[in-house]
């Protein structure tokens, strides 16, 4: 075993800006993933019978296949069909996004129905509207017990973001693997941007238990 | 105040109510008891459409609620209900409780919707709760801010639905306590009950439930002491 550090040293700028490359479309995708998501858990829960197909279908569409699939079909097939020349970020953030929001949606419609159906009651006696009261009442609750299992598909989907150096964006994965072909050393470099993502996902943990700290105040 | 019609209710094949009608004036305060499974609670949320009605008429205040074209959700705010577990919204403290539906539905100011619903909490007595948060009051507390939370929408008329049974048996009668001083305010009130007491002394009637139909009515002295129908009789057997 013979293990060089120091040859990995001028890379190590190329390879630390692949945080930033690499949170920049995870962001992205947690932020999209999470408003289509509700939506999507809206209409599972709603009452209008198109909506809640249409929901479903695409829940089990996205949660069926691969998500390397996925990112292949809206990168290349994109162009083809359409001719347009589609971006890896773009191609990234679609699939990613798209493919989180199937899962968010089953973690927040679990989520709301889990709040007490009394909770709806005492807001409708109210005279509260239903907009209103899924956004004051419902999913501040539900958020609050579905915050465990949100963290954990937002650190999933982090780790899995390294499915993008398949197409090609320099992200932190891609960035380790260029590294490595360039010194004929792929292992110090793998080693170092894995400590990068360990180091990300724990920055993530931390975040949720400050966030759940904060939301359950009225325990 | 409360006009009801030939009112049915039917889950599936199980029909829970059957033919009620009823008239219940401005500031009348009317007790519904019945044995359990008689269709009360489900006759009381019907009241204010928790339970959309099978066949019949509701109107509450002049509104027919039973039409289509009513904004059920307009017409709620002036039907205020009392839940047996209490139903506060945790996340919220108690002043934000009673401040909600002011703010979000009637749409009054901060400083006003608070200074309500500061002189409500002082009249269920709980001023220094204001800022606690629900789950953090013992269970009478909760029903007091409750009804506070419900009276905060200045209802026409108060829906109460076994609001007492939830409670440990040294709790009641503050609860109680303030349900009568609420009575003796004018409030219109229909109350759900298994207090007899309460029944028998704050209500102007009595209405006995029993598997779905409206058995008997009447003034409460008359109604406990020698009621008509066999039914009415049993159940008072039972319970007295």
């Amino acid at each position: 075993m013979n293990l060089d550090w120091s040859q990995i040293v001028p890379y190590i700028p190329f390879m630390l800006e692949g945080i930033w490359v690499t949170l920049q479309f995870v962001i992205v995708s947690i932020v999209i993933g999470f408003i289509i998501g509700t939506v999507l858990a809206l209409f599972k829960i709603g009452s209008m019978k198109p909506l809640r197909i249409f929901a479903d279908f695409y829940t089990s569409m996205f949660r069926g296949t691969p998500l390397i699939l996925q990112l292949m079909i809206i990168y290349l097939a994109v162009p083809q069909l359409t001719g347009y020349d589609i971006s890896p970020f773009l191609s990234a953030i679609l699939a990613f996004g798209l493919n989180s929001s199937a899962y968010v949606s089953e973690i927040i419609r679990a989520g709301i129905s889990a709040v007490d159906k009394g909770q709806t009651e005492a807001a409708m006696a109210l005279g509260v509207p239903y907009r209103q009261m899924m956004i004051d009442i419902i999913l501040p609750q539900a958020l609050k017990n579905i915050l465990p299992a949100l963290m954990n598909e937002f650190i999933t989907l982090t780790k899995e973001s390294a499915i993008v150096s398949t197409i090609g964006y320099l992200d932190l994965m891609r960035r380790g693997q260029v590294v490595g072909a360039n010194l004929y050393r792929p292992f110090e470099p793998l080693l170092f941007i894995g400590l990068i993502y360990w180091g990300l996902v724990m920055v993530l943990s931390l975040m949720g238990k400050w966030v759940e700290g904060r939301l359950s105040k009225g325990d | 105040m409360i006009n009801v019609e030939h009112l049915y209710k039917r889950f599936g094949k199980n029909e829970v109510l059957k033919d009620i009608s009823i008239d219940i004036k401005q500031g009348e305060v009317v007790s519904v008891i019945g044995p359990s499974g008689s269709g009360k609670s489900t006759f009381l949320r019907c009241i204010n459409l928790l339970e959309t009605p099978t066949e019949g008429k509701i109107s509450v205040a002049g509104v027919d609620l039973t039409d289509k074209n009513t904004n059920v959700t307009k017409a709620r705010e002036k039907i205020g209900m009392v839940f047996q577990h209490f139903h506060l919204f945790p996340h919220l403290t108690v002043l934000e409780n009673l401040t909600y539906a002011p703010l979000k539905v009637k749409r009054l100011s901060k400083a006003e919707a608070e200074e309500k619903a500061l002189v409500l909490l002082d009249r269920v007595g709980l001023s220094d709760k204001k800022d606690s948060y629900p789950n953090s009051l013992s269970g009478g507390q909760k029903q007091r801010v409750a009804i506070a939370r419900a009276l905060a929408m200045e209802p026409d008329l108060m829906l109460f639905d076994e609001p007492t049974s939830a409670l440990d048996p040294e709790m009641v009668k503050e609860v109680l306590d303030v349900m009568k001083d609420l009575a003796e305010s004018g409030m219109t009130m229909l109350v759900v009950t298994h207090e007899m007491g309460f029944a028998r002394e704050v209500a102007d009637r009595v209405i006995f439930l029993d598997q779905g139909l409206l058995i008997e009515e009447g003034e409460p002295h008359a109604f406990f002491s020698q009621p008509k129908s066999e039914r009415a009789k049993d159940f008072l057997d039972k319970i007295l």
